[in-house]
């Protein structure tokens, strides 16, 4: 019915594709019906959470018992309890520790490893060797931990212990003994094959001719990538960084799984910690409180990978 | 261009590398091959445990060779309990999807369509919610899902799970209607069609591989999501098969290795199945020529 009246007037502007262009009095009724839900659901379901964290983070809140009633205010106690103190500030360092080491040591450096040999013309099997790297990435993360805890596991059996038999090693118990190691290991596996795809979209657009005259130049080729191939791909790299800093930190499952994280809360990184504050032990409050210095956290981290990624050449 | 050049280049350095490679060159491609299988193996190694105890009637932790059957399978689907993880597991991907995609089109096509104050606003809105890691608002979440009256309820998860999949999708969807030419729709409105008709027949048709994407990536966000069912629900008829494989590992004394690899064969499956149905989808390209003439 709108039909006829449309279009002369889009007749008129009919020369740029694409465009969005609607008389304003027929806008609002239509966006209202068809964003109008996404809109209102997304408002509900992940920005009242955000702002209602915040809220309850200067409560004491409890999910059972007493003060699950009636919960007060209780400004930044909260907070200063969490700052000082020395299980919550262990999980940080844990975080950080798992954060450094798995995603931007691990993963980048493995990845980047990945990209660049991928992209050699004489490597045969390419596309074996990246559907190799890729699986990790697109099992359910359940899975991913599954395959983990048969590989560390404290038996004899296990295959790590079974590989290093081969070379005489002792069998070890290794989500007990090393249990920061092992988690780290399984997460450089999980992320390695994000890191190489954005690397080497990344890889495909610097220019082969620079590379080539830097060749000529008598560049080795380690001093190629120092000095040529970084600096032109810097912008990705801290992208991946940011991205890799994110998903690292939200990280939860593949840990709980394999070690839930023990043993001796060497392993409860500051998603766990959330988690068992809140949900194990009830204190709402507390747990809120953790999870908005976790966010703030991600966003410095995040600004400051920004900013590392203009300034400088 | 470029391509010319660095082909005419070619030929020249070439032929003397062609005959022979020099010790260097042979010492690299070694430790580049080196390195590549250790890769491959590294991210493989563990694959080859669930392949082989999923089929193996005396399955431990270990790679070992197989005593072949299909036991583990056999007891996955008449254990009872099981069956009903998979079941969950598909209603709330399935319905989660769908809900996902209703949502995603009909705001995708606003989107792209209309121009309207604080749209830009909009878009970039949801784009740096992602920027929020999930962690940090469950409880939250959880206890707005408390109130509404849906926490421990297969709906409220389908629901959760489609919203958190919903800026992705938004912005796939829009993107994937601004490349379906405006014109189209105007000629069918020219032919009488009504604004939903046209977008039925023309818009629907159009955005198959984009519509695709989406689809693939929140099912398989839902497929593979452990925290949020595991915070959610509480009823055990209710698990999917994420936090039923979880609980079967970690709160039995004696690991059944082959129950689960069995169970995680079958889990890996389902986005396998999909991925390999929509790829034809993602690589056709049906626009070409639709303006020409």
């Amino acid at each position: 019915m709108t039909t006829l009246v449309d279009v002369p007037a889009s007749a008129q502007t009919a020369t740029r594709p694409s465009a969005p262009r609607r008389r304003r009095g027929q806008t609002w009724p239509f966006v209202l019906i068809l964003l109008g839900p996404s809109a209102v659901l997304i408002l509900v379901f992940i920005v009242l959470p955000a702002v209602y964290g915040l809220w309850l983070s200067l409560t004491n809140t409890q999910l059972t018992g007493f003060a699950a009633r009636d919960p007060k205010f209780v400004g930044l106690d909260n907070y200063t309890y969490l700052l000082t103190s020395a299980d919550f500030l262990n999980s940080l360092g844990q975080t950080g520790t798992f954060l450094l080491f798995s995603a931007i040591i691990g993963q980048t450096v493995l990845g980047m490893v990945a990209a660049i040999l991928l992209s050699r013309p004489w490597i045969h099997g390419k596309g074996f060797f990246g559907a190799a790297v890729l699986m990790p990435m697109v099992v359910p993360e359940v899975v991913a931990s599954l395959t983990w805890a048969s590989v560390l596991a404290t038996s004899p059996e296990g295959t790590l212990n079974r590989l290093l038999n081969i070379f005489g090693g002792e069998p070890t118990a290794w989500l007990q003994t090393a249990p920061m190691m092992a988690i780290i290991l399984v997460n450089i596996w999980r992320g390695l094959a994000f890191a190489m795809i954005m690397f080497q979209a990344a890889l495909e657009d610097v220019p082969a001719e620079l590379i080539e005259a830097a060749r000529v130049d008598g560049a080795k080729a380690v001093q190629v990538f120092r000095h040529v191939t970084l600096p032109l791909i810097r912008g990705p790299v801290f992208l991946y960084l940011l991205l890799t800093t994110i998903s690292t930190v939200g990280v939860f499952g593949l840990v709980y799984f394999l070690t839930r994280g023990g043993p001796g809360g060497q392993t409860r990184i500051a998603a766990i910690y959330i988690y068992e504050r809140a949900l194990q032990f009830s204190q709402i409050g507390i747990g809120s409180a953790a999870s908005i210095i976790l966010l703030v956290i991600v966003l410095v981290l995040g600004a400051v990978y920004v900013r590392l990624a203009k300034v400088e050449v | 261009m470029t391509i010319l050049r660095s082909r005419t280049a070619a030929p020249v350095l070439n032929p003397r590398r062609r005959r022979r490679l020099r010790p260097v060159d042979v010492a690299q491609r070694s430790v580049g091959y080196v390195l590549i299988v250790l890769l491959a193996l590294f991210c493989l190694v563990p694959f080859a445990w669930v392949v082989l105890s999923a089929v193996d009637a005396d399955a431990g932790a270990t790679v070992q060779i197989p005593a072949f059957s299909f036991d583990n399978f056999i007891r996955f689907f008449t254990a009872s309990g099981t069956p009903l993880l998979l079941i969950n597991s598909l209603v709330i991907a399935i319905s989660s999807t769908v809900l996902n995609l209703v949502l995603g089109i009909a705001g995708g096509y606003a989107l792209s369509r209309f121009a309207f104050p604080g749209r830009r606003f909009f878009m970039f809105g949801i784009l740096l919610i992602r920027v929020i890691p999930a962690p940090a608002t469950i409880i939250a979440l959880y206890l707005i899902m408390v109130n509404l009256g849906l926490a421990n309820t297969l709906h409220g998860l389908i629901i959760v799970q489609a919203v958190s999949g919903l800026p992705v999708t938004l912005w796939l969807m829009k993107g994937t209607v601004d490349a379906v030419p405006v014109e189209l729709e105007e000629a069918a409105w020219t032919d009488g069609n009504t604004r939903l008709q046209a977008v039925r027949r023309i818009v629907l048709p159009l955005i198959g591989p984009g519509l695709g994407a989406a689809a693939m990536l929140m099912f398989m966000g839902s497929w593979g999501d452990f925290l949020t069912p595991l915070v959610m629900l509480q009823n055990q008829d209710l698990y999917p098969l994420a936090i039923g494989l979880f609980r079967a590992f970690s709160e039995r004394n004696v690991i059944d290795w082959g129950l689960l690899a069995a169970s995680a064969v079958i889990y890996v499956l389902p986005p396998a199945v999909l991925y390999m149905l929509v790829r034809k989808h993602l690589l056709k390209s049906s626009l070409g020529g639709a303006l020409k003439g």
